[in-house]
């Protein structure tokens, strides 16, 4: 369980975050929505402890994570799987060696083990044949679908939280990633997607979070959030509304 | 910047040049890392310290060689290109160009990886980013300014040999044993110590720099230069209070 107890966030002078609760289980399937700046990408960093609140309680499983050293921090972050915005892969080491870095990090896996989990992975996310190209050649959606497997060989995550996966990429890629993300979601585990495009969270989400200001407005199931009068909420909707018209 | 943040910086660094140093000796170790870093800086850089250090000495010899022979001392211009580039020349030119070429290419790719969410990843992996990235360009510059300067020495001392006997006429065995009279611990001692103080302070200021690059394109660009700038003025600085510090303790009349 994740539970946010009034949790405030600033950027120097720029508050994002305003006294923000909510609680989260792990096997929830969960979309943070709003503009850019409201502070959506912050709570997936406040999460796994990359930033520290200004004030208020992150606790993760019981635990307060708020003050935590980074060397605590090491084994809460192996519960989670965060896939950056644009994949973030090591831009020095191929494919295969960016998925296959925790296993040489964290394993003592053969090297020959190493490439048979590495190529079951890519197979998983359906790039295998991309295992030898540098991240410069792939493409985005090739860049979010790595991305993904390295992050499955990093651990077993409890849940994956996932940073805009399918901003800038093409409608057919972008369905790719959703159904990809609901696969992965299927044994019991949940997610956490960040993203400003509606249709794609409505795709693979139960449970919606709309952010405005640097508080919640909106915290509930799909078929109310689609009858929400707020009007910030409804000019996100007519992104759907005008899809479907 | 206001007196709390300039603090603030002062602490980050000091805490990175400690623990980039201490991770040395503390697992794990990134053999592979130091060794493509120690590829880069060392074996990248040696084209470019060559030709520098070549120019620098036959520069200091026809410099020297024109001015000694006007007061009819020719003779020793061997014994003051060797001072000079051992002890002084030789260390700060190489450091410079290890500024130039590592040391921006340090802070640049470090900027690249923050931006680019890399070194997050990292942390998200439970990977010290401290270990990983920053040790092994401390361990190889620690290791290769050192070479670089041992290697730009003796070209630049070739080049100085090629001046006073090629172009000035002097006599080739004798410039080769007045530098061989220089090479005395003091004067090695001087001029091996410099490069490994450098180094360190190089890749501390390039790493740290990188490692705190905000802001996109203009941010990067930013931090490269400000790695190379106050790396090219800490050498500077450092290289006359090492000087200052090695003359009273090597026992050199001022």
């Amino acid at each position: 369980m994740i539970l946010f107890d009034k949790v405030s966030f600033s950027y120097g002078s720029l508050r994002v975050l305003r006294d923000v609760s909510f609680s989260i289980g792990f096997n929830e399937r969960v979309a943070i929505l709003g503009g850019s700046g409201e502070g959506k990408t912050t709570i997936l960093r406040l999460i796994v402890g990359l930033v520290k609140p200004d004030s208020g309680r992150i606790i993760i499983d019981g635990e307060d994570i708020s003050e935590k050293s980074e060397d605590d921090l090491r084994p809460l972050r192996m519960k989670f799987s965060l896939v950056f915005q644009e994949g973030a892969l090591f831009d020095s080491l191929s494919v295969k060696e960016n998925v296959a870095f925790c296993l040489r990090e964290y394993t003592k896996m053969s090297e020959e083990e190493i490439d048979l989990k590495v190529r079951d992975l890519l197979r998983i996310v359906g790039v295998e044949h991309a295992a030898d190209f540098m991240p410069e050649e792939l493409s985005g959606g090739m860049h979010r679908r790595v991305s993904i497997a390295r992050s499955l060989a990093a651990c077993e995550p409890r849940m994956f939280l996932y940073d805009e996966p399918t901003s800038g990429l093409d409608p057919v890629n972008a369905d790719t990633i959703c159904r990809l993300i609901l696969e992965l979601s299927r044994r019991d585990r949940g997610f956490i997607v960040v993203t400003h495009k509606v249709s794609d969270a409505l795709k693979v989400s139960q449970r919606f979070i709309f952010l405005k200001g640097g508080t919640i407005i909106f915290d509930g199931a799909g078929d109310e959030f689609l009858r929400a009068v707020d009007p910030d909420i409804a000019l996100f909707l007519n992104e759907v509304r005008l899809g479907t018209s | 910047m206001d007196i709390k943040a300039l603090i603030s910086n002062l602490q980050d660094f000091y805490v990175l040049s400690i623990r980039g140093l201490a991770g040395m000796v503390r697992r794990p170790f990134y053999w592979r890392d130091t060794l493509e870093q120690m590829d880069y800086a060392g074996a990248g850089s040696l084209p470019i310290i060559l030709i520098v250090s070549l120019f620098v000495g036959m520069a200091l010899s026809l410099q020297l060689t024109a001015e000694l022979a006007r007061l009819g001392l020719k003779m020793y211009t061997g014994k003051i290109v060797g001072i000079s580039v051992i002890r002084e020349l030789g260390p700060v030119v190489a450091a410079l160009v290890f500024t130039g070429r590592v040391g921006a290419g340090m802070a640049s790719e470090l900027g690249l990886m923050v931006l680019g969410h890399q070194v997050d990843t990292l942390r998200v992996f439970g990977v010290d980013p401290m270990k990983k990235l920053v040790t092994p360009r401390i361990a190889s510059s620690l290791v290769m300014l050192p070479a670089l300067t041992i290697i730009g020495d003796a070209v630049s001392l070739l080049g100085g040999y090629y001046i006073a006997v090629f172009v000035s006429h002097q006599s080739g065995t004798l410039y080769w044993s007045s530098i061989r009279r220089e090479l005395i611990f003091e004067n090695v001692f001087a001029g091996a110590l410099k490069p490994f103080i450098f180094g360190y302070l190089i890749a501390c200021i390039c790493c740290y720099t990188g490692l705190s690059t905000r802001g996109g394109a203009r941010g990067l660009r930013r931090s490269t230069t400000r790695a190379v700038v106050t790396s090219i003025v800490m050498i500077i600085v450092a290289d006359f209070v090492l000087t200052r510090i090695l003359l009273y303790v090597l026992g050199f009349s001022i």
